[in-house]
């Protein structure tokens, strides 16, 4: 057996792995499966997954200060309950009395081609996809049913929808100037590296210094446009004072710090769209319009979904900006959830502020990963095939 | 612009012809060329302009920022540097020193804090204004939770891209089930966290032989992937109070490890998604390669492997940087006085009883934007190569 | 056995390798000598890269035992087989000078940095680096990466040497010129080396013995010469010679193999409805139309250098004939192709192995 005496003064040479010979580097080799990955797990158990937990009892709880620390009372589903049906109700979800006509028929249409959707659906997918479908589904008509009872009625709305406003429109404003911007500085221009410097540094900006800057700038009376507020008349006015101008506000901040990474990553995908099928296609004389529709979208759609969902998963937690801003004013209009959360705690109402948290990530989660089920993989699987 | 219309005689053509057609393959018509221009140069002033009017404001005295709108210093206003003396230099403690000051200090507080279960030293008392210690914590706080992040992150990526993992569904599901028993016997029993955390933990180790053993789904590698990237979906509400509870239970709120632990995992999705591209690209031959020549598993990461994605590396680690040096949300919970980073430092200006003192509070945020817009540019020249595009890809 | 050159002979004991359901080898069993240089040949999805990274622990086989020299290194990590392996791709470390790349091996194993040195020179002089030591991969040519390779390799001085298409990567001059490089360092090593090849000129020309895999089944082991004028089969007899060698379906009676249109004098003899006849285009020749065993019409005539390779069209097939180079035939000619009985393979047609 023993080739150690045959291979010995050999450079180099380490004996054959007998685990009396064993030492500690071997030790630790042989177990480098478990220390590469564990101090990963191990946060995110600590830090994210066991605090998500915790969170539940938060939940579920009355919770109140005492000189002994906090005392915990379970009061099952209340806090939840609160935010649909109770009290909370306004903040929530918004003011949900008297649903107009529109509501009522904008809400009812949007449902029956849902469920019209899920029921063609049942052919085509498992019990696990249907399940899927089915929360999917649920979302959708209960936001639709919300559009309608709130929006379509002329009733404010609560903190979910302010959220959902914030993360759809902010995506779609974002998404098309930040495609545009970047589809510019593809096209053959010089000054292309100093342009792509400057449209990068918002994202960097910390969103607080973003949310001073812009409520310093559109100050109406001491802004730099102070002199242009005043020829249009707008001397007494106040962004904080309009529900859809303080929307619109916190949109426009979010918008100027995100459309860089939009910016960043289409820019990027259409760099890596191949030259010479651009070209080829100018050589058959079609326009930019049709060489972008025709050759560059395709191609570049798989990264335009992945970086929308990237986007959405970052836009639902918005709260820097509309606390600076608007500090959520006026009354609940610009608040987020993360701020209504914030709120709550502030408040010190523990157990409310963890149920809204809550369901801030579960609305996330069923968005996201609706968008993820339904568009992303999609474009993943045609791009494979 | 049809077919039909092209001339070869260049000559020929009508001034509309020579606006709007291109002048060959790969440029642009002269008119597309202007609007191209505008619009870009109508964004970069958009993007500029705030930067810029945050930038004068800090050398604007409190009059030249009320009495309406001033824009160019030296012609609309004489700058000063009132803010800037009010911010840095009238407090005690206001020196350059300071900072030096306070670096020895944590490390001479980590060391006291590392051995004070074997001897207790005393700890230092801060010697330094409120501005330069949030800015030295910021740096600190921001670099060391990026150390931490690459080397966690990196490590879990590449263990994830070449070694093969097949936990057990069952095993998890006990895992859960008895972690959430745990804690809810903790809070609402009353059971001391420490007894509830062994049992549990016991208890695990012994129905993962039993009953995990009997549920045949295996996870793999794409599945704890997943698991970790998903974490970014986590909202920070969600879990900043039981870990501000957490920390308060082990005393280290208003601590620098707190707020680098915790940016640190914040930030780990990040990291595992884009350093896991680069690692799969790697070609997995010359990770063979070293092994049959006995390198250990981390030797071959040490050696070969980081150099190798040396742009990944960082580009992630800018990312990383800059993501903890902005961070406000964790800070305004775990940090009270000691630990407080700039975000919080520029928040605390909005709460004086004269209003927002807009020139103090933009000299702190000039401050703050330097280093950023400086990592920004560097960070952008490695997005500008392709670095960040193969993760984004799927 | 004692020493710096011990010849160490390698053994595969019914290796099994499956990827999920799909079965890469079968059963192999392969005994290679001691200071031998034995060629795996196969084509793409053979199993002979498998066999090889069985061998090199890379990849862990499904059944059966590995053995190096008399040791068993079947569950043995990679690091502790004493083997070294020269990758198709180089696998040279680009971050990494020559040097470094070179003396990789020693530092994973904690040598010290002088003797390092010392043995880094003595390795590159060998194969003609010693110029290149401080450049990077990057900055070398293809034949140098190569050596560089080559040069990692046989620093440790293993017990085996694994190649994985070392030559691919090369242009057709710079590999012929590799090729004798390798054979005579192999030789003068004495190293056992196992190398894995798709293309038969290396196989045929470096090996002590080939072993031909197909489908993860080990078609013949032999030496070149014996697998070019002896195949064991169907496969290895199409496999091997270029052009490939000719077939003709038939019948065989007595001794007599009977095809449409012709009836030959065949070297073994028996009685099956569904056989093979094969012969080398170099074992043929064109006579005129009428004589010969076979006769058909000139299909086209190419021009190689020193011969013609002229295809000749008959009733069932095409047929490559080596012709001399002033053949003067032209297409559609009708014309005959006789057959020398000596060089003549017969097959049985289901299971396509010889008979004899």
């Amino acid at each position: 057996m023993s080739t150690a005496s045959e291979i010995d003064g050999r450079p180099g040479y380490v004996p054959a792995g007998s685990s009396q010979s064993e030492s500690w580097g071997e030790w630790i080799d042989r177990h480098s499966r478990t220390y590469f990955i564990a101090p990963a797990v191990v946060l995110i158990l600590l830090f994210a997954i066991f605090p998500t937990f915790y969170s539940i009892v938060f939940a579920l709880s009355r919770v109140k200060f005492t000189p002994s620390g906090l005392t915990f009372r379970f009061v099952w589903f209340q806090n939840f309950v609160k935010q649909f049906t109770g009290t909370e109700q306004a903040h929530f979800l918004g003011k949900l009395t008297g649903m107009s006509a529109a509501g009522w028929v904008f809400g009812l249409a949007v449902a029956a081609v849902t469920l019209w959707w899920l029921i063609r659906s049942i052919r085509k997918t498992t019990w696990v996809g249907m399940i899927g479908r089915t929360i999917s589904a649920a979302a959708a008509i209960g936001i639709a049913l919300l559009l309608g009872a709130t929006l379509l009625s002329l009733n404010p709305w609560g903190t979910m929808l302010t959220t959902l406003f914030y993360v759809v429109v902010g995506c779609i404003i974002q998404f098309i100037i930040g495609t545009g911007l970047a589809f510019l500085c593809s096209q053959p221009i010089t000054g292309k590296s100093f342009f792509r410097v400057i449209f990068f540094i918002p994202l960097m900006i910390t969103p607080l210094g973003v949310g001073y800057a812009f409520k310093m700038i559109f100050d109406i009376t001491k802004g730099p446009f102070q002199p242009f507020w005043e020829f249009i008349g707008l001397r007494d006015w106040a962004w904080s004072a309009d529900v859809w101008a303080a929307r619109w506000f916190v949109v426009l901040g979010d918008s100027w710090q995100w459309i860089p990474f939009i910016f960043i990553c289409m820019l990027a995908a259409l760099e890596n769209v191949p030259k010479d099928h651009v070209e080829a296609a100018q050589v058959d004389g079609a326009s930019s319009i049709q060489i972008f529709r025709e050759i560059i979208w395709p191609q570049i759609v798989p990264v335009a979904v992945t970086v929308i969902l990237i986007r959405m998963i970052e836009a639902f937690k918005i709260v820097d900006l509309p606390n600076i801003m608007t500090g959520g004013g006026p009354g609940i209009a610009t608040e987020s959830m993360s701020l209504h959360s914030f709120y709550l705690w502030r408040a010190n109402d523990y157990g409310q502020s963890a149920a809204v948290a809550y369901l801030l990530l579960i609305l996330t989660v069923v968005v996201c990963a609706s968008f993820f089920n339904y568009v992303v993989y999609n474009q993943f699987r045609k791009a494979r095939a | 612009m049809s077919q039909a219309s092209y001339r070869f005689d260049k000559a020929k053509r009508s001034l509309m012809e020579r606006l709007f057609e291109a002048p060959g393959i790969g440029r642009m018509s002269p008119a597309a060329k202007i609007v191209a221009y505008a619009l870009l140069l109508f964004w970069s002033a958009f993007v500029l302009f705030p930067i810029y009017w945050v930038i004068i404001t800090s050398f604007k005295t409190a009059q030249a920022v009320n009495q309406g709108p001033f824009f160019i210093p030296f012609v609309d206003f004489q700058p000063t540097l009132d803010a800037w003396r009010t911010q840095f230099t009238a407090d005690p403690y206001c020196d350059l020193y300071a900072v030096g000051r306070q670096l020895v200090l944590l490390f001479h507080n980590s060391i006291a804090f590392l051995l004070s279960p074997v001897v207790s030293i005393q700890p230092m008392e801060p010697q330094i204004c409120k501005v330069y210690l949030a800015y030295t914590n910021s740096f600190v706080i921001s670099f060391a939770s990026t150390i931490v992040c690459m080397v966690v992150g990196s490590m879990a990526a590449y263990a994830l891209a070449r070694i093969q993992y097949r936990p057990r569904f069952g095993n998890i599901l006990v895992f859960v089930l008895l972690a959430l028993a745990a804690i809810l016997a903790t809070t609402f029993a009353g059971v001391h966290w420490f007894y509830t955390a062994a049992v549990a933990l016991a208890l695990f180790f012994l129905l993962a032989r039993t009953i995990g053993k009997h549920f045949r789904g295996r996870l793999r590698n794409g599945d704890i992937l997943f698991w970790i990237i998903s974490q970014r979906i986590l909202p920070p509400v969600v879990v900043v109070i039981p870990v501000y509870m957490m920390f308060q239970a082990i005393g280290l709120i208003d601590t620098h490890i707190a707020l680098i632990l915790v940016y640190a995992v914040a930030n780990l999705p990040i990291v595992v998604w884009l350093m896991h591209d680069f690692f799969a690209n790697l070609p997995i031959e010359l990770e063979e390669s070293a092994q049959l020549d006995g390198a250990t598993r981390f030797g071959i990461f040490w050696e070969i492997v980081l150099p190798l994605t040396r742009p990944g590396l960082a580009a992630t680690t800018l990312l990383t940087l800059i993501l903890s040096w902005n961070e406000y949300l964790f800070a305004v919970f775990l940090s009270t006085a000691k630990a407080q980073t700039m975000p919080i430092m520029v928040a605390a200006k909005n709460a004086g009883e004269k209003g927002i003192l807009w020139w103090e509070m933009c000299a702190i945020i000039v401050v703050m934007i330097i280093p950023v817009i400086l990592m920004a540019i560097l960070l952008q020249r490695f997005i500008a190569k392709g670095v960040l595009l193969g993760a984004i890809k799927g | 056995m004692a020493g710096f050159n011990t010849k160490v002979p390698v053994t595969f004991d019914k290796i099994q390798k499956s990827f999920g359901h799909v079965r890469v080898l079968e059963e192999l069993n392969l005994l290679v000598e001691p200071g031998e240089f034995l060629v795996l040949l196969g084509a793409s999805g053979s199993g002979k890269t498998t066999a090889l990274r069985i061998l090199s622990g890379l990849e862990t086989a499904s059944a059966g035992r590995v053995l190096i020299g008399e040791r068993d290194v079947t569950e043995i990590l990679p690091k502790y087989r004493d083997i070294s392996m020269v990758f198709q791709s180089y696998a040279l470390y680009p971050h990494k000078t020559v040097a470094e790349n070179i003396g990789f091996p020693l530092k994973v194993r904690k040598v010290p940095a002088a003797e390092a040195e010392s043995q880094i020179r003595e390795v590159a002089a060998q194969v003609q680096l010693a110029e290149l030591l401080h450049r990077y991969p990057r900055e070398l040519s293809g034949g140098q990466r190569q050596r560089v390779a080559l040069a990692r390799a046989i620093i440790r001085r293993p017990s085996v040497f694994l190649m994985d298409e070392p030559l691919s990567n090369l242009d057709a001059k710079l590999r012929g010129h590799m090729r004798a490089e390798l054979k005579h360092m192999q030789q003068a090593l004495g190293i056992t080396t196992i190398y894995v090849t798709h293309d038969q000129i290396e196989a045929m020309t470096l090996a002590h013995r080939v072993a031909i895999l197909e489908r993860g089944v080990l078609q013949q082991l032999a030496t070149p010469a014996e697998i070019y004028n002896n195949p064991a089969n169907l496969f290895v007899a199409q496999f091997i010679g270029s052009p490939p060698m000719n077939v003709v379906q038939g019948s065989l009676e007595g001794n007599r193999f009977t095809t449409a249109g012709a009836s030959i004098e065949s070297p073994v003899a028996g009685r099956s409805d569904k056989v093979i006849l094969g012969f080398r285009p170099e074992d043929c020749s064109i006579v005129a139309d009428g004589n010969g065993a076979i006769k058909g019409r000139i299909y086209t005539t190419e021009l190689i250098g020193d011969h013609t390779l002229v295809t000749v069209e008959t009733e069932q097939d095409k047929l490559t004939v080596k012709a001399p180079k002033d053949f003067a035939g032209k297409q559609g000619d009708a014309t005959g192709i006789a057959l020398s009985k000596d060089h003549l393979y017969i097959f049985d047609a289901a299971s396509g192995q010889r008979l004899r």
